[in-house]
């Protein structure tokens, strides 16, 4: 999954034939007045200016200005750039023509394991949740392109009339291309506008997400999708995703603000019970992270010293299964290193340590953890017939 | 018994070099159980007509490699499942080609990043064949006793741990690859093993589903529990607990979900498999599933560090009902011993191998270079220069700053003598017929030897001889000399002479005997020959090669090192020759025939052959 902006969201749009209102994304608020002098309806139009960042709930934040014209957009942008919130810092805005429309109308489109479902509503709109049984629903399946007939016909069921089903209808059909082709996961486009007068519609908000793992055949992506956490990535998680990016295997590493029980945990299916068992256990988690793969060692001894920095942590779970191929010893070479230098610099201090793995080298692995006791850890060493997520029980038990 | 792999099963793995790999892992699981190679053929179009090396046990086998599936297929009848170990990108066109192969019923792919597009058309592609395609992402098949598809089981260590060698009575399904071999560690320390494992891949829309296997399990007569591992995100294990529910079932179920700690997470907050996302209005939940599973009649433990216990609790029931019967446990020291590798039994010390070469230099085991203990970076960091490593690498000391200042200086007055002598001239042959530097260097390089830049080292040699056996007796020197060698090395110049002295020799004594405190018995040694051999010609003065030679002598350097510090400095030349050579384009030279004397025959007919 990989949520992208408004701004590639739209180009996309542009490109396979979906109706969007005029818009420029900008860094500089003194480009915004330049661009207004080569730009008629930045001049002439009601504006809407957006901050365009992954920050959720940016009405409430005043990142989201409607009604404005040029001068007052300006102003909005100079306002919101550099404007910091929490842990992020608003660098871009979207300003966008504000399209005075007669009604809102709903689209989405999402892909399931047999194909996709495409949803319209001719009630969109902020109510939409209230009016989701007028919601109409044409299953697609895979590689099948439905006729603009079959389309038309579930615009109607939704209560488009005349010219503005078909219209709908033509629409709907672009959505479909566009999904598919750009390997999209989801769409949703709410509000979709009409100013009945000249029959414009435009898709006033949208939310897209891709496939990130398509983009090898996408040489025209040229955006990063945004973080899927619901905030924007802290500098310790874009530093590990750095470093994620550039490695065999992976390392991966969510913050949880307010936990006091780290994750220092191998594999993707085995470390989400890792967390499952400290919250079953009435602990809360400080992160989430995972090495799996067989990640060069020195990717492991970041992560570590990452989540040793975690504020006010009591136990870090150093878990995983019986690896398949990951080299125990290798990766236990990281941690030991990492746990090292953390100490060296004062953290650690009153942190109990939780180890339970197997897997390639697992006796030396585990050996050479189980030394860290005589440098003064507090590290408890556990083997296979450890149950995997028992270690989590004796440190909620300390 | 087992589920879609077994004695029969004989595969192809398309991909490079981390197939190879598994392909090697998989081979030692064919050792263990002692059945043939599973892996027949390779197939990897950059590699096609190689062969690789794969070991069962001892014996060593060489797999082919193919430029297509078409090809390995018809060259491999035999061969009934595929292996993708391909990149994502080419992940997809190898596995229709896969499913569209005559023969092959099972296609299992461990790529990971496989886009979901692609995925979900293999899946109905499958589907519409009646075949099966396990992944993507699925680190692959066990088979107890029978066939290992891919690294599943990990180490040869721990395939016996699990008793992997003989089935059991537990089918495991995961969408993990890690908890596929938990799960089957689970079953033999709390069961009685596996029958067979799959690992279903943790992405959106994998190519099957639990339902596919547990109808194969419910099949399978020797299986009578399986227990499944899943987690958050999709319906797949409401299917299964769907599944389980519809009627009796003759197998017992154990699960484990994953991702309950996604309730209490910030909204939003979403990790671990691609697949592993709650849809919309709680849909797809860890929760929803546990209490599907639970529902159904499945033991689904609190934690999957509960699975130990429900897994026991479910064996002893079965055997205390009959429907498992004790059978008496292999004797483990019965089962073959991996056999070892040089290096694994060198490091436990169970073994001597003779070295082949013996180095007393430099050592590059480290994390740099050491030159006779000394790292590189070091020396550079404390202000030594070449000289000391000249110094170092040749003769195993580090010199003092006197010895290698003279060690520069011998390198820097030989560095070059112009375009006309043998070693430039070859290597400015060499450049200009467009040859490579390396090439043309040596072309030069090989113009050295007695007649040119090759008599430091004898003059050194032969000086040291007259100090030592001719120390007060110069003629006495020279009639041996006359006797056993010829003319003296290191005696003599074509042009130069006492009047018209060599600057560099001039230079060099001066400021060895000036401006250091080296003890030079060799050096002073020449400089009496040359006295007693210039009164007999002009030109038979000390050469730069001698004076270098018994400097050098003086220095404690080796006599056979001595024709180095020409080589090494006149490498510096020739290399100077070729690029500028190379600088100004020089076009391909030969010799006018006025520079040739051609003595040779009239022209004459050919004779008949006799």
């Amino acid at each position: 999954m990989a949520k992208i902006l408004e701004g590639p969201a739209m180009k996309l749009f542009n490109k396979w034939g979906i109706p969007v209102p005029n818009y420029v994304v900008i860094m500089d608020p003194e480009r915004l007045a330049h661009l207004g002098e080569a730009n008629k309806w930045l001049r002439e139009s009601k504006l809407v200016v957006k901050a365009h960042e992954a920050i959720g709930g940016r009405f409430k934040l005043g990142l989201v200005k409607l009604g404005l014209n040029l001068e007052g957009a300006v102003e909005a942008a100079k306002e919101m750039i550099g404007r910091e919130i929490g842990t992020s810092v608003v660098r871009q805005v979207i300003v966008a023509e504000m399209l005075d429309h007669d009604e809102e109308y709903y689209f989405s489109i999402a892909g399931n394991r047999d194909g996709s479902e495409l949803l319209l509503s001719n009630k969109g709109g902020v109510d939409i949740e209230d009016n989701w049984d007028t919601v109409q629903r044409l299953f697609i399946p895979i590689d099948e392109t439905p006729s603009i007939e079959r389309i038309t016909e579930a615009a109607l069921k939704a209560g488009f009339v005349g010219e503005i089903a078909e219209r709908v209808a033509k629409i709907a059909s672009r959505l479909i291309l566009c999904f598919d082709n750009e390997d999209a996961q989801s769409i949703e486009i709410n509000p979709l506008v009409i100013r009945k007068s000249d029959m414009r519609f435009a898709a006033l908000d949208a939310v897209m997400n891709v496939d990130w793992d398509a983009r090898f055949r996408h040489a025209d992506w040229d955006f990063k999708p945004v973080s899927e956490i619901g905030r924007p990535f802290t500098d310790a998680e874009q530093q590990i995703m750095d470093i994620d990016a550039r490695i065999k295997g992976s390392v991966k590493l969510v913050e949880v603000p307010g936990g006091n029980i780290a994750l220092l945990t191998a594999g993707g299916g085995a470390s989400v019970f890792y967390s499952d068992a400290v919250v079953a256990r009435g602990g809360s988690i400080a992160n989430y992270a995972e090495y799996s793969g067989d990640p060069p060692d020195w990717a492991v001894e970041a992560l570590t010293e990452t989540i040793c920095k975690l504020p006010n942590i009591k136990h870090i779970i150093v878990g995983g299964a019986i690896a398949n191929f990951t080299d125990v010893k290798a990766t236990f070479s990281g941690i030991i290193n990492g746990f090292r230098e953390s100490k060296s610099k004062g953290y650690l201090e009153n942190v109990h340590i939780w180890v339970r793995r197997g897997g390639p080298n697992e006796a030396q692995g585990l050996a050479a953890m189980k030394k860290l006791q005589e440098e003064g850890f507090d590290i408890h060493v556990y083997d296979r017939s450890m149950p995997m997520t028992d270690i989590v029980d004796l440190a909620l038990n300390t | 018994m087992s589920i879609l792999a077994n004695r029969d099963t004989r595969a192809v793995i398309i991909g490079g070099v981390a197939g190879v790999n598994a392909a090697r892992r998989m081979a030692q699981f064919d050792f263990l159980v002692n059945r043939p190679l599973t892996i027949q053929a390779f197939v990897y179009p950059p590699e096609a007509g190689q062969q690789k090396e794969i070991y069962r046990g001892g014996e060593l086998n060489n797999v082919t490699v193919y430029a297509s599936l078409e090809k390995a297929l018809e060259e491999n009848p035999q061969i009934n499942t595929v292996l993708i170990y391909i990149g994502a990108s080419r992940a997809y066109q190898s596995a229709k080609e896969a499913l569209d192969a005559k023969g092959i019923k099972l296609v299992t792919m461990i790529t990971e990043g496989v886009p979901e597009k692609d995925a979900k058309r293999l899946r109905k592609y499958a589907l519409e064949k009646g075949k099966i395609l396990n992944g993507p992402s699925s680190i692959g098949i066990m088979s107890a006793g029978e066939c290992r598809l891919g690294v599943i089981g990990g180490e040869y260590k721990n395939l016996k741990l699990c008793n992997l060698y003989r089935p059991g009575s537990f089918g495991v399904i995961t969408k993990s690859g890690g908890l596929s071999n938990e799960a089957m560690w689970l079953c033999a320390q709390n069961g009685d093993g596996i029958t067979s494992a799959v690992a279903i891949g943790g992405d959106s829309y994998p190519g099957t589903d639990f339902v596919t296997y547990l109808n194969m399990f419910e099949n399978d007569p020797e299986t009578k529990a399986v227990v499944i591992v899943g987690e958050v995100g999709g319906t797949l294990e409401e299917e299964a607990a769907e599944w389980y529910g519809q009627e009796v079932r003759r197998i017992k179920l154990i699960a484990s979900i994953g991702g309950t700690c996604q309730d209490v997470l910030p909204q939003g907050m979403k990790f671990g498999h691609a697949g592993a996302k709650e849809g919309k209005k709680g849909l797809g939940s860890a929760r929803s599933k546990i209490n599907a599973l639970r529902e159904a009649g499945a033991v689904v433990p609190e934690t999957f560090g509960g699975l130990s216990k429900s897994i026991k609790q479910v064996y002893q029931e079965l055997l205390q009902s009959g429907v498992i019967k004790p059978e008496p446990e292999l004797d483990e020291k019965l089962l073959p011993t991996l056999p070892p590798s040089v290096q694994e039994i060198m490091r436990q010390g169970e073994v001597i191998v003779e070295p082949l070469i013996r180095t007393t230099i430099s050592d590059d085991r480290g994390e740099e270079p050491r030159y006779v203990g000394y790292a590189a970076s070091e020396l550079c960091e404390k202000g030594y220069g070449i000289e000391d490593v000249i110094a170092l690498l040749w003769n195993k000391k580090l010199p003092t700053r006197e010895e290698s200042e003279i060690i520069k200086r011998i390198i820097m007055i030989s560095a070059d003598h112009g375009p006309a002598v043998s070693g430039a001239f070859g290597a400015i042959i060499g450049a200009c017929a467009g040859i490579d530097l390396p090439q043309a260097v040596s072309a030069g390089m090989t113009m050295i030897g007695p007649r040119f830049g090759g008599a430091v080292t004898n003059a050194g040699k032969y000086f040291k001889y007259g100090v030592k056996e001719y120390p007060n007796d110069i003629p006495g020197f020279l009639s041996w000399m006359k006797q056993n060698v010829g003319p003296v090395p290191g005696i003599g110049h074509r042009v130069k002479s006492l009047k018209n002295p060599d600057k560099r020799v001039k230079y060099l004594v001066e400021y060895v005997k000036g401006q250091t405190t080296l003890h030079t018995p060799c050096l002073d040694y020449a400089l009496e020959v040359e006295k007693v051999t210039t009164a007999k010609k002009d030109n038979l003065i000390l050469n730069v090669d001698g004076t270098i030679g018994c400097i050098l002598v003086d220095l404690d350097f080796p006599e056979y090192s001595l024709n180095g510090f020409f080589v090494l400095a006149r490498t510096i030349g020739m290399i100077g020759h070729w690029i500028d050579q190379n600088n100004q384009n020089s076009r391909l030279i030969r010799l006018y025939d006025y520079l040739i004397n051609y003595a040779v025959k009239d022209e004459r007919a050919v004779p008949d052959k006799k």
